[in-house]
């Protein structure tokens, strides 16, 4: 993915000098190994700053939102998906940007990384298909398809569903990849098993909203947990407020979420919010045949009627 | 200045004794990181962290703490009355923290023990705690301690410094606090104090010269306030921010709170909770006016109020010690010392930001 | 619901006509009898804070 960066740079150019955008939206090399920062370009001569590695993780389309300028964006796979959501939700207009499309080979976990050395990592070097990790008194290359968060290992979408440039050929998708091996563990729990270990999932919380925040989908201009009249949850570190934030956080999410894994990504106590979304997400696609974002012109499930739809929960 | 030695043989014993006298708290690892937790009889603070996930303030001040409780219920003595709540300020010691997030305390205590307040619960919380430093050997490459007002050595914000000295600890004794510390725990030896405090010197040196980050922050007091709120780089400063809360949270002095009622049936309570000048909630007026209504303004706030609002008032130095702590938890890598040289090397310009 | 850990008998949906009381009658009798057997809800239920 490397080899991407010239060409982002050059199509981002192009875009700026013709005045086909008045921006173009993409990555800065971060201050620390494994990480990016997410950066704006207004001028052909600030695009130098762009990269592209396996640390692109964050959801470039939470940038979007209510925006009013022309906007040229980078996207992978995920992110174009979330950019059809922004489209159908009237978040942003289709003409308004131009979506340089980043076939995806998936984005190194940087915290499964770090966890697999005892000293601090100085610095990742990455090419291919591997990385090389060194640190005090060690270094190691690794296969990046073992250390990839765990949504991308699992991604069925790395091309961009909906793109204006491509800054290379589509790659081949995964077709072999279960899904959703983990949501089936948890459904498998009995009622008291499953509240056990989302409490445990959810008791190192520290409210700092990342999750939320990270998110594309969360761009309500007040969120219900921030609402003060009337409040609906709890200030505090009670248990059930935090769930209560989790669990309704998820369901706003439902039919909508594309598993861009930013909310797991961006958490810094290291909780797998995910479970909750994928659960909504397997959900979607059993009950109602539907993925999110693939379609700008398909109207999502949970806001149209069909007969066809299932009630058997109906007595 | 006196110098206790204590063999790591003896560390499990004395650790035991303490066990009568003090709650303790010290790092311990779950899952893939350390944090400072109460640590139980038969538990040993694990040392070999690099520094804790969060910082220790919590247990100072924690995120969540009840103040008042009262009821409606006129069948009971006292009802509709405020009433303070039981705690328990009995003596606690932090065992291992870093020099830099004791550090941390001192600024904290300008905010809530200035001539004008007192906050009793922080200030009740702060005496009844004994911080046994543990000095930093191996800083992360995140670390700018040293530009930050203090040190992997620094002691002066602690009650105790220990010092790793191969098959024993050196305690240096920095408070009276500390020095009834090493008694409960029965360390008492003595080591001649000249000799230690060179080799000191020299591992201190060693140590500091580790820290490969550093801000500067010479200008700030002299750079207009002004100038600096319309700086024309809080935009690209802010752009990638999420809003989040993580940087305020973890970080060792960020003391925002926000006061809640919380009522069951005909009882209920008051209490605080950390808040962050990053959440639009934090400055909404009940008019529906938000002064800080963007994520520009907000973050302009958080950088505004550690490197330039608190040198101005306290002349204290920066609200920052240098954990390094927002660096690594940022989602989206916002730095602290890339905008804190911007903000030292600002020079007034007709390019201004707009908000 | 469910997958939050609230046992399924808790949350019941039916759908019954103004006309129909008899199976009014019914889906009440049948959603109180199976909730008195689950017993008070343990899940999501927020106590009085504990002092910090």
């Amino acid at each position: 993915m490397l080899s991407y960066i010239d060409k982002i740079k050059e199509i981002s150019k192009r875009l700026l000098k013709e005045g086909q955008v008045d921006m173009v939206i993409g990555f800065r090399k971060g201050t620390l190994p494994m990480m990016n920062e997410p950066h704006f370009a207004r001028s052909p001569e600030a695009v130098e700053h762009f990269v592209w590695d396996s640390n692109c993780g964050i959801n470039l389309c939470n940038y979007l939102t209510s925006r009013t300028e022309k906007i040229g964006i980078l996207a992978k796979g995920c992110d174009s998906r979330n950019i059809v959501t922004h489209i159908i939700e009237n978040k942003i207009k289709r003409d308004q940007i131009v979506i340089i499309g980043v076939p995806c080979k998936g984005m190194i976990d940087r915290r499964k990384i770090s966890a697999m050395f005892a000293g601090e990592i100085g610095e990742v070097i990455e090419d291919d298909n591997t990385i090389t990790v060194k640190g005090k008194g060690f270094e190691k290359t690794i296969d990046k398809k073992d250390v990839l968060q765990q949504n991308c290992a699992l991604c069925i979408h790395r091309n961009p569903v909906i793109h204006d440039e491509m800054v290379a050929d589509a790659i081949e998708e995964q077709t072999d990849v279960d899904r959703y091996t983990d949501v089936r563990e948890i459904e498998a729990l009995s009622p008291q098993e499953k509240a056990t270990y989302f409490e445990k999932l959810l008791e190192p919380c520290i409210r700092c909203y990342a999750c939320r925040n990270a998110c594309p989908l969360c761009y309500c201009p007040t969120c219900f947990t921030d609402e003060s009249r009337p409040q609906w949850v709890g200030k505090g570190q009670d248990l059930t407020d935090v769930s209560t934030f989790h669990f309704l956080r998820a369901y706003h999410c439902a039919g909508r979420c594309t598993d861009c894994g930013a909310c797991e990504r961006s958490c810094p106590v290291g909780i797998n919010m995910r479970v909750f979304t994928k659960k909504l997400e397997k959900d979607c696609l059993e009950l109602f045949g539907w993925e999110a974002g693939l379609d700008p012109d398909v109207r999502p499930p949970l806001d149209t009627y069909k007969p066809g739809d299932p009630d058997d929960f109906i007595k | 200045m006196k110098i206790v030695q204590i063999d790591k043989e003896d560390w499990e014993n004395g650790i035991k004794k303490l066990f009568e006298v003090y709650r303790l708290f010290a790092p311990v690892k779950e899952a893939d990181f350390h944090n400072f937790k109460q640590i139980e009889a038969g538990q040993l603070p694990d040392l070999s962290c690099l520094n804790t996930r969060l910082s220790p303030k919590s247990i100072i001040y924690p995120q969540s703490e009840v103040m008042f409780k009262y009821s409606l219920d006129e069948n009971e003595e006292d009802h509709h009355i405020l009433k303070e709540v039981d705690k328990d300020y009995s003596p606690q010691a932090v065992i291992g923290i870093r020099p830099c997030d004791a550090k941390a305390f001192e600024l904290v205590r300008l905010n809530f023990d200035s001539p004008d307040y007192k906050d009793p619960y922080w200030l009740n919380a702060y005496e009844a705690t004994t911080l046994v430093g543990l000095a930093c050997e191996s800083p992360c490459s995140s670390c700018f301690c040293t530009t930050a007002g203090c040190g992997p050595y620094h002691a002066e914000a602690l009650d105790l410094l220990l010092i790793d000295n191969g098959d024993q600890y050196w305690a240096k004794v920095i408070s009276a606090k500390g020095e009834a510390f090493l008694a409960a725990a029965g360390w008492t030896v003595a080591v001649e104090e000249q000799t230690a405090l060179k080799e000191i010197e020299v591992k201190k040196r060693a140590a500091e010269d580790k820290i490969s980050a550093f801000v500067k922050t010479d200008k700030l007091r002299e750079i207009e306030t002004n100038d600096l709120y319309t700086a024309a780089f809080w935009e690209e400063v802010s752009f990638s921010c999420i809003n989040c809360g993580t940087c305020t949270y973890v970080c060792p002095t960020c003391w925002c709170f926000d006061i809640q009622d919380e009522n069951r049936g005909n009882r209920g309570c008051r209490m605080r909770n950390w808040d962050s000048c990053m959440y639009p909630l934090f400055t909404l007026h009940g008019s529906g006016h938000n002064p800080r209504g963007t994520q520009l303004h907000r973050v302009r706030q958080r950088f505004m109020h550690k490197l330039k609002y608190f040198v101005d008032k306290y002349d204290a130095g920066i609200q920052c010690v240098g954990c390094g702590r927002c660096i690594r938890l940022c989602p989206v890598n916002i730095d602290i010392r890339r905008v804190c040289g911007y903000m030292n090397s600002h020079v007034a310009s007709a390019d201004t930001c707009e908000v | 619901m469910e997958h939050m850990g609230i046992e399924p008998d808790r949350l019941q949906f039916s759908w019954v006509s103004s006309a129909e009381s008899t199976k009014f009658v019914k889906v009440v009798t049948e959603v109180t009898q199976a909730i008195k057997e689950l017993g008070p809800n343990q899940n999501l239920v927020k106590t009085m804070p504990e002092v910090a």
